[in-house]
């Protein structure tokens, strides 16, 4: 082994020790404590998860939420970040532009998620306000309602989605849609068939990021919810703070991790099928 | 004004017509007054220093950018303010600008599929396209497993695919090396020749201007300097900042003697100049391959001075001889060893032919004004 290496390792050692103690062990402790029912070994915890409809029922109502706001952020994130990168010519007012959509991040969640119950309330600003212009005849409920939760989970997601969109846009080569142009491409065909394509995995890591945050948020949907809705999250705080069944919580951590690995595996190998399937357009 | 050889009312024929187009980059003039005329099936260079606005013009004709005034016509047809998709050309970028996301028949075959060719077809026109410049077997790879040369072809490939009457060409070799370079010259000469396509290629290189285009456009300051051939570039360079761009120059000043004609600062030689006037400086421009080396103080039919050996450089297969005569500095460059014996301080005569002399004139107020 060469000087350098033997250098180099002690370097790699902390990042190494800090993945073990804070990722590795906690997972292997509920992983293991998944698996135990009444001091023994034993796969209940999961038969009382999966056998249930209730359960499933939740989840759904989970991945509905999450999906609807990860939609949401992506139609609504994907021309913000267009308008910042491309559009914005001013770098100070693009700085201004990015510290303002970030600095909410600096705030707490349940700040803001009450910012959002007094506004989405029956006597709220939006309500007060939809009724004023016109589009609504009288307030409609948000509060309480899967609606209510997407809008305060899309608020909070959004940067997200942005700064990735945002990155891989700046990173694509004003000279491509030069040559794009160049060879007859329309605006519309060039974005279509370059832009858009090349900032696909911005994109797609920016779904994957806001669907995964959606499905654990917790905060969110149990103040914007009114106790109407549950989303498997609150059922996992439940055990684990209430009932104290760690074994239990284990298992629904599980399940749900499980659920969100495979449904953004499954969006992943359509992409991927999606961009390779794509040729010559 | 520098000289401006180009008629001011386009030629019928001309593919390309470029008339006074003026563009500004805030304050910064990039381009003044530019005027050119480009035939069908003609390779013209422009050629100028980094800055000098030739990227900025062919931006201009491509549609990326827009001029403040002037017109730009291609066939006869005011494209001045059609954006870039619209217009009859393509361009080779400088650094070829290849999809990534794309295989390279995919990249080949954009153009076409663009303009509404059937996906079959363009595919097949795209292969040939591919033949053409020898990459046909790596069509289903993608560009950043191709090499530098060869993703200079395929841009090559991409561009002309689409069958266009003008080719934009953005310093495409500068990004390859020296050999890559000079045989990639050489094959993009031959293929400009089969195609039949008039080529306007951006260069900062005068050996590649020189050894491939029909005709050198020499800019600077986003002025035209000088339009013409290869040789009459260099031996009749028509300002100050040709004669040094071009090539190595000797500039030794002149002074007007009446309108007799222009005496030279070395030699004190008379050489006869039409119209000479002593409101205005002369420059006189000598190549240092016509500057020769004598042991004796007279030669015939050449003009002669003393000096003495500033510095010798002998690069192999050719030597430079720098010459202080007076207070002005002679290059010489003789073929072969030619270094042998002279060595700083020594004395020395130089000698040229008066024919080899080109005078220019320079205005009275320098344009290079702000």
């Amino acid at each position: 082994m060469s000087a350098a290496m033997n250098r180099a390792l002690p370097l790699l050692a902390a990042p190494v020790a800090f993945f073990i103690a804070f990722f590795a062990v906690p997972m292997i402790v509920v992983v293991s404590s998944s698996l135990m029912a009444g001091g023994v070994p034993s796969l209940g915890n999961y038969a009382r998860v999966l056998l249930d409809q209730y359960h499933w029922d939740v989840l759904a109502a989970t991945f509905r939420i999450a999906g609807l706001t990860t939609v949401a952020c992506a139609l609504l994130g994907y021309p913000l970040a267009y308008y910042l990168v491309r559009v914005v010519k001013s770098a100070a007012l693009r700085r201004t532009c990015v510290i303002l959509l970030v600095l909410p991040l600096f705030t707490s969640n349940i700040v803001r998620s009450f910012g959002w119950m007094v506004l989405l309330g029956r006597n709220g600003l939006v309500n007060d306000a939809l009724v004023g212009v016109g589009i609504l005849d009288r307030p409609m409920r948000f509060l309480g309602t899967e609606l209510g939760i997407v809008i305060g989970l899309v608020y909070i997601l959004l940067p997200f989605i942005v700064l990735a969109v945002g990155n891989a846009l700046a990173a694509v080569d004003p000279a491509l849609e030069d040559a794009s142009s160049d060879l007859g491409a329309t605006p519309f065909d060039t974005f279509r068939t370059v832009t858009f394509p090349l900032c696909l995995p911005g994109l797609m890591s920016g779904i994957v990021m806001v669907f995964t945050l959606a499905v654990s948020a917790y905060v969110t949907p149990a103040l914007l919810s009114g106790g109407k809705i549950t989303v498997f999250p609150m059922l996992i705080f439940q055990q684990y703070s209430t009932v104290f069944d760690v074994n239990y919580g284990g298992a629904l951590s599980m399940t749900l991790l499980v659920m969100t690995l495979v449904l953004v595996g499954l969006a992943g190998w359509i992409g991927n099928a999606g961009a390779t399937g794509r040729k010559a357009q | 004004m520098p000289a401006m050889p180009m008629p001011a009312t386009a030629k019928p024929d001309a593919l390309l017509s470029i008339r006074s187009v003026d563009k500004h980059f805030g304050t910064y003039h990039a381009l003044r007054d530019v005027s050119l005329d480009v035939a069908h099936g003609e390779f013209v260079a422009l050629l100028g220093p980094s800055g000098c606005g030739k990227t900025t013009l062919l931006r201009c004709i491509a549609g990326f950018l827009s001029p403040d005034s002037g017109t730009i016509r291609i066939g006869g047809e005011d494209v001045t303010r059609l954006p870039p998709h619209r217009r009859p050309l393509n361009t080779v970028f400088q650094h070829y600008a290849l999809f990534p996301h794309l295989s390279i028949l995919d990249n080949v075959a954009y153009g076409p599929r663009r303009h509404g060719v059937p996906r079959g077809e363009a595919l097949e026109r795209a292969r040939e396209a591919l033949e053409l410049v020898g990459l046909d077997s790596a069509a289903g790879r993608h560009p950043r497993e191709l090499s530098g040369g060869q993703q200079q072809r395929v841009a090559l490939a991409r561009a002309f695919v689409n069958r266009p009457k003008l080719l934009l060409l953005d310093e495409p070799l500068s990004a390859l090396d020296l050999k890559l370079r000079k045989r990639m010259q050489i094959e993009l000469k031959h293929l400009q020749e089969k195609l039949g396509i008039a080529f306007v290629f951006v260069t900062h290189d005068q050996e590649e201007a020189m050894s491939m285009a029909n005709r050198i456009v020499v800019m600077n300051r986003g002025v035209i300097e000088q339009v013409g051939d290869g040789r009459a570039i260099y031996t009749r360079p028509a300002s100050r900042f040709v004669a040094d761009f071009i090539g190595e120059a000797n500039l030794l000043p002149g002074t007007a003697e009446g309108d007799a004609g222009v005496r030279l600062a070395v030699g004190s030689a008379l050489l006869p100049h039409l119209g000479a006037d002593t409101r205005q400086r002369y420059t006189a421009v000598l190549r240092p391959e016509h500057v020769e080396l004598l042991k004796e103080p007279e030669a015939p039919g050449l003009i002669t001075d003393q000096g003495f050996v500033e510095d010798v450089i002998d690069t192999g297969g050719q030597t430079v001889v720098t010459v202080r005569v007076g207070e002005h500095l002679l290059a010489s460059r003789r073929l072969g060893m030619a270094g042998e014996g002279l060595n700083p301080g020594a004395p020395v005569f130089v000698g040229f032919h008066p024919g080899h002399v080109h005078i220019i004139a320079e205005p009275a107020t320098h344009r290079s004004g702000p």
